[in-house]
């Protein structure tokens, strides 16, 4: 793999701006403003006028997920972590919105751990957050719940879990 | 009272207005204290509350651009941001200097009046690059280090223009003094002051608040100019943590900066002595002058004179500074005509710089179809 040269630059009064250019020429350059907004530019090769986009901090955290190959169906985001010093230990950090299946159960009815090795970190409820839900948590209706695991775990809690 | 309350009232509707329409909001509080006073029936007059609010957001407008000057950050491209600041400087003091002086204002206020027609409004060109989305662009690099260029000419200015008949080696050594001190607090007492500012209760804020509060006092006691003490201030508390600095900062920044230039507005008479035709030329030439020195600039660093224009459309607005300088030691005559200038400059500027990308592209399709058509069939 080439190195990729990175630049990154404070801009007094603006914010830092990364810039690199890919190995086809084409150059993408991120500018992270005092304001909190995230704009991104690319300039293709051989062009003069690049083309922008402005982000807030979360469109701009999503787009990096898009980015570093997590899956994203409609409302359900993932975030894979290599932890390359660990033996290349890869965590999945998954959301599922609960399905009927679960609603009205506990954790510790569900097994999960037991069935599928995956963890519940937290669930999100009426946008407020449950972190470490214990064992005697109960699923409601309308909850998204964290899960954490190796991308095997994460897969079966979905096909156990999720649907019976 | 009443008349503060007013004041910030049609400032919401303004600031409203204006971000909706991303258009810049500088001319408009202006023209709000130009109508709402003296030309119009006297709504607003200045008081007292009114005249301590102003002061404090002239010196938190300062503290501000004091904390954005870090030291460490020395530009990567040096002798770049040296030649397009001092061709900036040299066109603009010059034709500045000479228009005002053969318009006939005296030489103290010519000179304060090439001052402010010199120095952009660095907040309406980062604003204008950020929302026009020109970022990425080189010469967009160029307008940024422009800005804090020119920032570190108006502490000069003030220097040499609050200096007066004072005898100047005594002014610089008592400044030198109040520096080195304000440099030893903020060197010595670093933790401390980081030990402050990490707090979640309201002793960071009422901190930053006391500090540049007492250093405009400190050094008005000693006879230093306070503007150029609480820049320094800025520059000393940015060697701890200047994003917390500037965090607890803005409040003040933002609201007590609105009054200062509702009240500037008031200051401002059109109606009585205005010599219309001074006006309208300071504003043309202050368009025109800021285009020859972006073309130099252009032509010199980018090798474009495209380049030269898109750095003329980012630095024509001329503002907080300009009314600054203005304030402190302007003649009503002066300040009327600066306010003009203000306001002209920076709806033309706003215009240019959103449509900047536009007149670029028209400029090269029509040398490109002139070239064309030159061409012998």
């Amino acid at each position: 793999m080439s190195a990729m040269a990175l630049r990154s630059l404070n801009l007094p009064g603006v914010g830092t701006k990364y810039e690199f250019e890919t190995d086809k020429g084409d150059t993408v350059a991120i500018f992270f403003t005092k304001t909190g907004a995230v704009q991104m530019y690319t300039l293709q090769k051989g062009c003069r006028t690049p083309s922008a986009a402005e982000m807030s901090p979360v469109e701009a955290r999503r787009l990096g997920n898009i980015l570093t190959g997590a899956i994203i169906e409609a409302d359900q985001e993932s975030v894979e972590i290599a932890f390359s010093a660990l033996a290349d230990l890869r965590i999945t950090i998954h959301t599922f919105f609960v399905t009927a299946a679960v609603v009205g159960k506990t954790i510790e009815d569900l097994q999960i751990r037991a069935k599928t090795g995956a963890t519940v970190i937290a669930v999100c409820r009426h946008d407020r957050n449950i972190i470490n839900p214990p064992p005697t948590f109960v699923f409601e209706e309308g909850d998204a719940a964290l899960v954490i695991g190796e991308s095997d775990q994460i897969k079966k809690f979905e096909r156990e879990i999720m649907v019976n | 009272m009443e008349s503060l309350i007013v004041a910030l009232f049609v400032c919401l509707v303004l600031a409203l207005v204006t971000k909706y329409l991303s258009i810049p909001a500088i001319p408009f509080y202006i023209l709000a204290g130009v109508l709402l006073g003296k030309a119009g029936g006297g709504m607003l007059t200045n008081n007292e509350i009114s005249q301590f609010f102003s002061e404090m957001g002239l010196i938190f407008l300062l503290f501000f651009m004091g904390l954005g000057l870090k030291p460490e950050r020395i530009a990567s491209n040096r002798t770049a941001v040296l030649t397009s600041g001092i061709i900036d400087l040299n066109v603009n003091m010059i034709i500045g200097f000479a228009a005002a002086y053969l318009l006939g204002f005296s030489f103290t206020e010519s000179l304060i009046i090439a001052s402010a027609f010199y120095i952009s409004s660095t907040a309406m060109a980062l604003t204008s690059l950020i929302e026009n989305r020109k970022l990425m662009l080189r010469e967009s690099d160029t307008v940024i280090w422009l800005m804090v260029f020119e920032d570190l000419v108006l502490i000069i200015f003030l220097a040499l223009l609050s200096a007066g008949n004072q005898n100047l080696i005594i002014f610089f050594a008592k400044i030198l003094a109040v520096l080195g001190i304000l440099y030893a607090l903020a060197h010595y007492g670093k933790e401390f002051l980081i030990s402050i500012l990490d707090r979640d209760d309201e002793l960071p804020i009422l901190f930053t608040f006391a500090a540049v509060l007492t250093t405009a006092s400190f050094s008005m006691y000693l006879g230093v100019p306070e503007t150029m003490m609480v820049i320094a201030l800025g520059v000393a508390f940015a060697t701890t943590d200047p994003d917390a600095f500037e965090q607890h900062a803005r409040p003040f920044k933002d609201v007590f900066l609105v009054v200062f230039f509702v009240f500037f507005g008031v200051t401002v008479d059109f109606s009585g002595g205005a010599n219309w035709f001074v006006i309208g030329a300071i504003s043309i030439l202050a368009v025109a002058s800021k285009l020859i020195s972006g073309l130099l600039t252009g032509i010199f660093i980018h090798d474009s004179a495209l380049s030269g224009l898109e750095i003329w459309a980012n630095t024509i607005a001329r503002g907080e500074f300009s009314i600054a300088l203005a304030v402190l030691y302007g003649s009503p005559l002066v300040g009327t005509t600066i306010a003009a200038m203000v306001i002209v400059t920076s709806i033309v500027g706003s215009f240019m710089a959103k449509y900047s990308g536009i007149l670029r592209r028209g400029l090269v399709s029509h040398s490109r179809h002139k070239a064309l058509t030159r061409r012998p069939h």
